[in-house]
């Protein structure tokens, strides 16, 4: 059963005091920082960051019931809100001065909501009123406005990886105003209206910022409205609306996700899939906006699979002070003291816990029987690799009936990826082989995702240990095999040479060597010296592989010196001979290494004929037949004149 | 019979070789006196007189006797006469065939009603090829019904003369020994020039019919009658696309001709349009009385001994063989299942390869009579390919050169097997036709050239030139085909030349 | 009316025998040859009427009923030429002839072999001969009484085709060949594991035939069988089987029995044509042929006009002489029949060495028995009057060399080479090479040169040429209407070398062939 949870909750979590009423607990979204301000700081702040290790902790004075607390970019200034007009810094660069220092806000009789930072020195304050956009001079202890710009806001939603601020405005508060903030410009994006469940008694604020997030899927901002099923609306549930928010050009209804439920949910979004809580089902819908349901063109999408619960998870008594000495209980899942941060942060402030949710691939491959969309759902995964290698070997060792199609298809799927990034690879080198292209952008190096299934990750993870199941049919091992060069081939992936050394193998060990020949002679397994050299370790147990391996040096054509090596070791230095003439490398071999070859054949009429050659070759180049001390020929010159006399060699003639 | 072709002068008759006898005998069976006639297993033409079929067997058995005293592991392969020639052979311990071919003859008529004089023409016929004619009759006879050993143990020599009937009566009138050749000799197959993309398509629409239907043990595809894939081993599938190509094809040929867009019913198989139908078995399975017999086959006869159904199942011009244990019961259900499934991958399959097909012969471009005309055979995978034959099936030999040239070439194949070694022979015949005979490496080409007067050197550019630019044409071509004159140019630069 | 006879006995004669006039030929002479060299202008050519009866290949012999053609000759002509060797043992070797065959080859021939051995079968070439009645008359290896069973079935076979009137030829196998040759009353058996084709082998098993005939007349061995079916032709034979081995041998090495032409002792053609002279003018009445010898090279030969010799019969000569070292010890007399001559009647040899310890050895060939006085005699005349010439030391000097290396023609991968001038039925051809010494060698090119010559002599498929590339030569056979060429070249010489080094040796032969043939031979 616990492998149908395929969800769950980081295990290293972040752990800090829990909020109590002497200790307030603030989260900081930008920085993922927790903050516990004790007594209004003066007892001390403790700022845990994602890795528990770089926690802060330091003092301030009370001034007030803090409301904000938030550090710049690599804590370099800290930000307190105390008050609603005000805003205090203090700087924790060093060999500065640590002492406060304030800022109101411009606009008169405005109420500061709240403020964010957008890098290490520059902020925003959100009033009621309008956005003022300021820039923080530490050394002078003050700050410059940059820019501000006056409109009414209900609440405002902030973006941090892509620093873009969401402005509730008018009555009902579902016109929303995004701000872009970079490097100290503030960009007013086209505004939008969130559509609205028809309202009965309009004139008060509907849109409330819970069912409001924003998040980065598969690289695209979206706004994500949690949309509840209207009283009267006649359509049954409550559903996700994903709007679609580009730089420029206006932002628009992308996606419907269908809860087919109602009551309180919650929205993360982990490794680009839309998770929905629901609270009172205990249980969380997961949903992959790439995942195309057939039937509808419409981006309406269900649920990828069957709503489950978060793993269940167990946390030490007494949180963190204590000496986990007690045996740990359940913690309460979806409890309603959670907190859930974009994108994928849950926070317990009652027990002090901050999660980071997690998806589980190994039950959804259980979950998800179609194996064409498992394989879309797995390669679009951040940590999909070795689900996908195990799903690929899982699917192979149940060798059942008309499985091969699949099997087709899951490769297809495989190489697809694959040849994307290949050509991503290739068309990067040769960008940086030209050189920047007249100025433009410097080229980026295509990432190399898990997705990315290469023939070693197959080889090393799938087939060779496939290959080795002595449960499978042969017929079928070699199926799949030659299914994946297909697949390889049909995408113009080169076929690495231990694939082809795998099928050989695998042939062989079933004697199956008339089909390997039938292989070689369509070229299926393409021509390389390694598995030449391969043909050739087969040629005693199959007499035509030194014929094929022979034609494949051959069609290399940068072999002349391996086939002539094979010819010698065949003792057909004739051939040998006859060959390297026909390639015209005839004046640069060694005589010494054909005189060996004929000798050891013990064929006096063939030694004579070798060595025949190299005196006329002598006199040819050299104006002498006889060889030179470097050749090392002394012994055979002279085995020559014991065997056929002194009479016999070619009178060098001088001319 | 009369051959049109050598008819010179007015009366003079020319006769070419044709079969008196065919004999197969045993001389364990029957040793003692007057018991010779039980040695006899089959004899053709049957009505010969009881003495006379003795005697000649006893001629062969006093013949390959003798010769053992000269060398007692090889006797006698063929006896020349006069009149005709013997071949012998003995497939199977102490069982031999022995085919007697009347040479070629002229008749010359004679004056005043004396008797025509008859000149017998002794140097015709060559006996490699008449010597694997024989053997391929046995080849034949094995295919589809096991051998000889098999039959006497399963019915002792009843059941083996009756075997021997059924099959050498038929299949003897299909033997055409006035068109035997080397392509005998070689009994090479041809294999269907194809890329590697679509080879491999072909490779798992094999793979999943046979792992769909499990029943299936081999699988061999076809194309144009062109080889592409045998399940089968080398020599097994040899003696198979023999029959295939020589007998069972073109036996259904015509409603091919017609072509896809033909009247013919196209199956219907679930919603898709397909053309598949079997060659053996039920030839329409509409047919509410149709027959689901499939006629067997016997495979790796030395080892493992397997008896198999033989599917031939085709679709436009590709063919595929299933071939399923005997001790299977076939029947429609399996036979609908089959044409459901693969009737229409088949069907598309098809016109894949001839698309194929035809791109590559634009590539290659119009193909006109070229200078020369080639036979080509590699030993180690019994690849054939020959431009000589226009078409060749049991029954006629189209070939384009004159039959001395032929012969010609039987001759130099015959050198070529006296040694093992490579070689290389160029000869100019009296009509000044250059042959050259190149061995090497397992490999036989013969190049046939019509230049008059040129001199060696001429030639060896020439069949050099021929070999580049016939390879220069196949390089876009498929694997195969570039294999093979790859080859071409490998074994006639083996020496190098200047 | 002889030429009649010999007319008659080789009508193809005609074919190559109408000569052309001598000044023709002169001024056809070429430096260069060209490949169509006519017959009668190619290298070597005789200059003036012919020698032999030459025989354009060896068809000639195998010829169906060619000794009928001779039979019929024959009795034309034994009344002129060669007597009638009818009755009885005048026409066998005389006695003591007999005696000092025996004592010359005391059981020169180890044929106690055990004829199921595997040596025995390993054996390259068998050679048998038997009587219709299946009596054994010659076997190469084994014993004649050994084997008589063995021949026994090769006259059953032989009669059981006959029997349905139809002929034996030949029986294949792989690695051998059993060849028949019906030639009544005597059938000859050939078994062999060499190249050699069916048709080259029944050339040789002639060569046996004739070897027989030479020794006996046909008519006589007709004669013979005719009174007593099942005769044991070896009384007859015996001590005569040294020749047969001999000439077997001879078929196995020397080129001459293949090309059916002689070759010549190199010898400027001024000393040449002195001692033809001289041996011209030592005529006697019944003196047909006048040879001299040097071992197995022809210096000059000597003829009645209008009387030939066929180069077979000379053959059979050189084989009688070279077979037997007893002529050494002083001058022989014998009676021996020239089967292409005539297979009817028996000419009468003297055959004696000039001098001791030489290699020159002289034949004089008389139609007359009585004759032996009036050769002796020539033959002294002929010394005389060579001795006062300076020829003779030039002769001398040839004889230390009799042959040449192939190295003279300057063509490095050229090994060995075979020519032969169609129109003079010569022949030249250097020594064996190096790597050719050994017996084996030698044999082994021979068979080599046999298979070129049967594939180009093909009876219905003959061939201008032939090269072959092989794994230890490359060889070339070319024939055209004027001669026949076969080269040897190294396996790594290439076909453009091949192509040149034509030219280059025609050229060369040309330069030497007043040395290397008789361009004029001379006539009583």
């Amino acid at each position: 059963m616990s492998e149908e949870h395929y969800l769950e909750l980081c295990d290293s979590p972040v752990q800090f005091e829990n909020a109590s009423s002497v200790n307030n607990v603030f989260f900081d979204e930008a920085n993922k920082q927790v903050f516990a301000v004790r007594s209004g700081g003066a007892t001390g702040v403790v700022v845990k960051g994602p890795d528990d290790k770089n926690s802060i902790a330091f003092r301030m004075e009370d001034k007030g019931e803090v409301k904000c607390i938030k550090f710049s970019y690599e804590n370099k200034i800290l930000a307190v809100q105390r008050s609603p007009k005000s805003v205090d810094f203090i700087n924790f660069m060093p060999d500065l001065p640590h002492s406060e220092f304030s800022q109101e806000c411009k606009t008169k009789n405005a109420t500061v909501l709240g403020f964010c930072w957008t890098s290490w020195n520059e902020i925003v304050f959100i009033t009621d009123q309008g956005v003022e956009f300021y820039q923080v001079l530490p050394d002078k202890r003050s700050l410059k406005l940059l820019k501000s710009h006056s409109i009414n806001v209900n609440w405002y939603v902030y973006c941090p990886e892509t620093s873009v601020i969401l402005l509730s405005t008018t009555v009902q508060g579902n016109v929303l105003q995004p701000f872009a903030f970079k490097c100290g410009t503030m960009s007013k994006m086209s505004k939008f209206e969130i559509e609205l469940p028809v309202v009965t008694k309009p004139a008060k604020i509907i849109l409330s910022e819970r069912d409001i997030a924003v998040a980065t899927i598969y690289g695209q901002l979206y706004v994500m409205y949690l949309k509840h099923h209207s009283r009267t609306g006649n359509n049954p549930g409550a559903e996700v609306v994903l709007y679609h928010l580009q730089r420029e050009g206006a932002c628009k209804r992308s996606h419907i996700l269908k809860l087919n439920t109602t009551g309180k949910f919650a929205l993360n979004v982990v490794d680009n899939l839309v998770i929905v809580h629901h609270q009172s089902s205990q249980t969380s819908f997961m949903f992959d906006i790439k995942m195309k349901d057939t039937d509808s063109n419409l981006n309406i999408h269900q649920p990828v699979l069957p709503a489950r619960s978060i793993h269940p998870y167990k946390i030490a008594l007494t949180g963190p002070a204590a000496v986990g000495s007690q045996t740990p209980v359940p913690c309460e899942l979806y409890s309603s003291t959670w907190s859930v941060f974009q994108p994928d942060i849950i926070i317990s402030a009652s027990e002090g816990y901050l999660w980071y949710l997690q998806v589980k691939l190994k039950p959804v491959v259980s979950l998800l029987q179609d194996k064409s969309k498992l394989m879309e759902f797995l390669l679009r995964r951040r940590d999909c690799k070795m689900v996908i290698l195990s799903v690929c070997s899982q699917m192979l060792s149940r060798g059942d009936k008309g499985s091969l199609p699949v099997v087709a298809i899951v490769f297809d799927k495989l190489n697809q990826v694959y040849k994307e990034y290949l050509e991503a690879e290739q068309s990067y080198t040769m960008a940086v082989e030209c050189g920047p292209s007249r100025g433009s952008t410097a080229h980026k190096r295509p990432v190399r995702t898990q997705a990315v299934i290469d023939q070693s990750d197959m080889y090393t993870h799938v087939l060779s240990l496939f290959t080795e199941r002595k449960d499978v049919s042969h017929k079928f091992i070699i199926a799949v095999l030659m299914e994946y060069i297909r697949s390889l081939n049909q995408f113009q992936i080169t076929v690495q040479h231990y694939l082809y050394e795998l099928v050989i193998k695998t042939l062989v060990q079933h004697n199956l060597l008339y089909m390997l020949h039938q292989f070689l002679q369509y070229h299926v397994l393409s021509d390389s010296k390694p598995l030449a050299c391969l043909l050739l370790s087969l040629e005693s147990t199959y007499p035509p592989a030194h014929q094929l391996s022979l034609d494949m040096l051959k069609r290399l054509s940068t072999a002349n010196d391996e086939i002539v090596e094979v010819l010698l070791s065949k003792q057909q230095v004739l051939g040998a001979l006859r060959f390297i003439r026909s390639v015209g490398g005839h004046d640069n071999i060694s005589a010494r290494k054909f005189l060996d070859a004929a000798r050891q054949t013990k064929d006096q009429m063939l030694f004579y004929t070798i060595f025949r050659f190299f005196e006329q070759r002598n006199q040819r180049l050299r104006g002498s037949p006889n060889f030179t001390p470097g050749e090392h020929c002394e012994e055979h010159v002279a085995y020559f004149k014991q065997a056929f006399g002194e009479q016999a060699f070619i009178k060098p003639v001088t001319l | 019979m009369i051959s049109p072709r050598m008819a010179t002068g007015m009366q003079e008759k020319q006769y070419t070789p044709s079969l008196l006898n065919f004999f197969i005998y045993n001389p364990k069976f029957g040793p003692r006196e007057g018991e010779e006639e039980k040695k006899i297993l089959f004899y053709h033409p049957s009505d010969v007189e009881k003495n006379e079929k003795i005697r000649n067997v006893g001629l062969c058995e006093a013949i390959v006797q003798f010769t053992r005293t000269f060398c007692p592991s090889k006797p006698a392969k063929s006896l020349h006469t006069q009149k005709n020639r013997q071949f012998f052979f003995e497939p199977e311990e102490n069982f031999w065939i022995v085919m007697v071919v009347r040479n070629p003859m002229v008749e010359k008529p004679n004056k005043e009603g004396k008797p025509p004089t008859i000149e017998y023409q002794e140097e015709e016929i060559l006996d490699t090829v008449y010597g694997a004619v024989l053997q391929q009759c046995y080849s034949m006879y094995k295919l589809f019904n096991g051998t000889f050993a098999r039959a006497m143990e399963a019915g002792g020599v009843e059941l083996l003369t009756q075997k021997l009937e059924k099959f050498f009566y038929r299949y003897l009138q299909t033997l055409h020994l006035q068109s035997c050749d080397l392509l005998d000799v070689f009994g090479g197959i041809s294999f269907f020039p194809l890329d590697k993309m679509t080879y491999l398509k072909i490779q798992s629409f094999v793979n999943r019919v046979e792992e769909s239907l499990s029943l299936i043990k081999y699988t061999a595809f076809l194309y144009n009658d062109q080889l592409i894939w045998s399940g089968l081993e080398q020599d097994d599938m040899r003696i198979l696309y023999k029959y295939l190509t020589t007998s069972l094809f073109p036996r259904h040929s015509e409603p091919e001709l017609a072509g896809r867009d033909s009247p013919l019913r196209p199956e219907v198989a679930g919603n898709l349009l397909h053309y598949g139908r079997f060659l053996t078995g039920p030839s329409n399975l509409k047919d509410p009385e149709a027959k689901f017999r499939f006629p067997k086959i016997f495979v790796n006869t030395d080892d493992s001994y397997e008896e198999l159904h033989l599917i031939v199942y085709k679709a436009m011009s590709a063919a595929v063989c299933f071939m399923i244990s005997a001790s299977e019961e076939l029947g429609r259900e399996f036979c609908e299942q089959l044409d459901g499934l693969v009737g229409p991958q088949l069907t598309l399959l098809a016109s894949d390869i001839c698309e194929q097909y035809n791109i590559n012969r634009r590539v290659s471009g119009p193909d006109k009579e070229p200078q020369f005309k080639f036979i080509y055979f590699n030993h180690m995978n019994l690849a054939e390919k020959s431009t000589i034959h226009m078409r060749k099936t049991a029954s006629v030999s189209l070939t384009s050169v004159h039959p001395d040239l032929m012969k010609i070439l039987g001759d130099i194949h015959a050198d070529f097997v006296r040694v093992d070694e490579d070689e290389e022979i160029i000869v100019k015949a009296m009509t000044d036709y250059w042959v050259v005979g190149k061995k090497s490496d397992q490999r036989e080409l013969y190049v046939i050239l019509n230049q008059k007067n040129a001199n060696l050197i001429e030639v060896n550019e020439e069949v050099k030139r021929l070999c580049a630019t016939q390879c220069i044409v196949t390089r876009h071509l498929n694997g195969y085909t570039q294999t093979l004159y790859l080859a071409l140019i490998v074994s006639l630069l083996w020496n190098a030349i200047i | 009316m002889a030429a009649d006879v010999h007319n008659k006995a080789v009508p193809w004669e005609t074919a190559n025998g109408s000569l052309a006039p001598v000044e023709r030929l002169r001024q056809d002479r070429c430096d260069s040859p060209t490949p169509g060299l006519v017959e009668g202008t190619e290298p070597g050519a005789g200059q003036d009427s012919h020698m032999f009866v030459h025989a354009q290949s060896f068809e000639d012999l195998t010829a169906d009923g060619d000794d009928t053609r001779a039979e019929a000759a024959g009795s034309e002509n034994t009344s002129r030429l060669g007597e009638p060797a009818d009755e009885g043992a005048q026409g066998l070797p005389s006695e003591e002839e007999q005696v000092e065959e025996k004592e010359s080859h005391p059981g020169s021939r180890a044929k106690e072999e055990d004829v199921t051995s595997e040596a025995w079968r390993r054996h390259r070439k068998h050679v048998f001969v038997l009587s219709e009645a299946g009596k054994p008359i010659y076997s190469r290896y084994g014993t004649e009484e050994a084997l008589s069973s063995t021949m026994g079935v090769m006259m059953a076979l032989v009669s059981f085709v006959e029997a349905e009137k139809n002929i034996i030829r030949s029986i294949h196998a792989d690695g051998y060949k059993v060849v028949f040759l019906r030639k009544s009353p005597l059938v000859l058996v050939g078994v062999a594991q060499t190249l050699q084709s069916e048709r080259d082998l029944s050339r040789e098993l002639h060569y046996i035939y004739y070897q027989i005939i030479s020794l006996l007349t046909l008519t006589q061995l007709n004669h013979i069988f005719q009174h007593k079916q099942n005769y044991d032709l070896r009384r007859l034979l015996a001590g005569s089987e040294h020749l047969t081995d001999n000439l077997l041998k001879l078929l196995d090495r020397d080129p001459g029995l293949l090309l059916s032409a002689v070759t010549c002792l190199p010898l400027s053609s001024s000393v040449r044509d002195v001692i033809s002279s001289s041996l011209q003018a030592a005529k006697a009445k019944n003196l047909v042929f006048s040879i001299l010898l040097a071992g197995s090279h022809l210096v000059t030969l000597v003829r009645k006009k209008d009387q030939y010799l066929h180069h077979m019969d000379l053959h059979l000569l050189f084989n009688l002489v070279g077979s037997s070292s007893s002529f050494r010890e002083g001058e022989g007399w014998t009676p021996i029949c020239l089967p292409k001559f005539n297979t009817a009647g028996f000419f009468h040899a003297h055959i004696s060495y000039l001098e001791p310890g030489t290699d020159l050895c002289l034949i004089l060939v008389s139609t007359d028995r009585e004759d032996f006085f009036n050769l002796s005699d020539c033959k002294h005349r002929f010394l005389e009057r060579l001795r006062r010439r300076t020829a003779y030391q030039a002769l001398q000097e040839a004889l230390k060399n009799p042959s040449y290396s192939v190295s003279q023609v300057g063509i490095p991968e050229l090994r060995h080479f075979l020519y032969k001038s169609k129109s003079s039925g010569l022949y030249t051809s250097p020594e064996f090479p190096v790597p050719y010494q050994s017996e084996e060698e030698q044999e082994r090119i021979m068979e080599l040169y046999q298979y070129l010559h049967s594939r180009i002599h093909h009876p219905t498929r003959p061939l201008r040429f032939i090269y072959c590339c092989g794994e230890s030569e490359n060889l070339l056979a070319w024939v055209t209407s004027g001669f026949e060429l076969y080269l040897c070249f190294s396996p790594l010489g290439t076909k453009a070398l091949a192509v040149s080094a034509i030219n280059k040796l025609l050229k060369w032969i040309r330069k030497e062939e007043d040395r290397l043939f008789i361009l004029s031979p001379q006539t009583y």
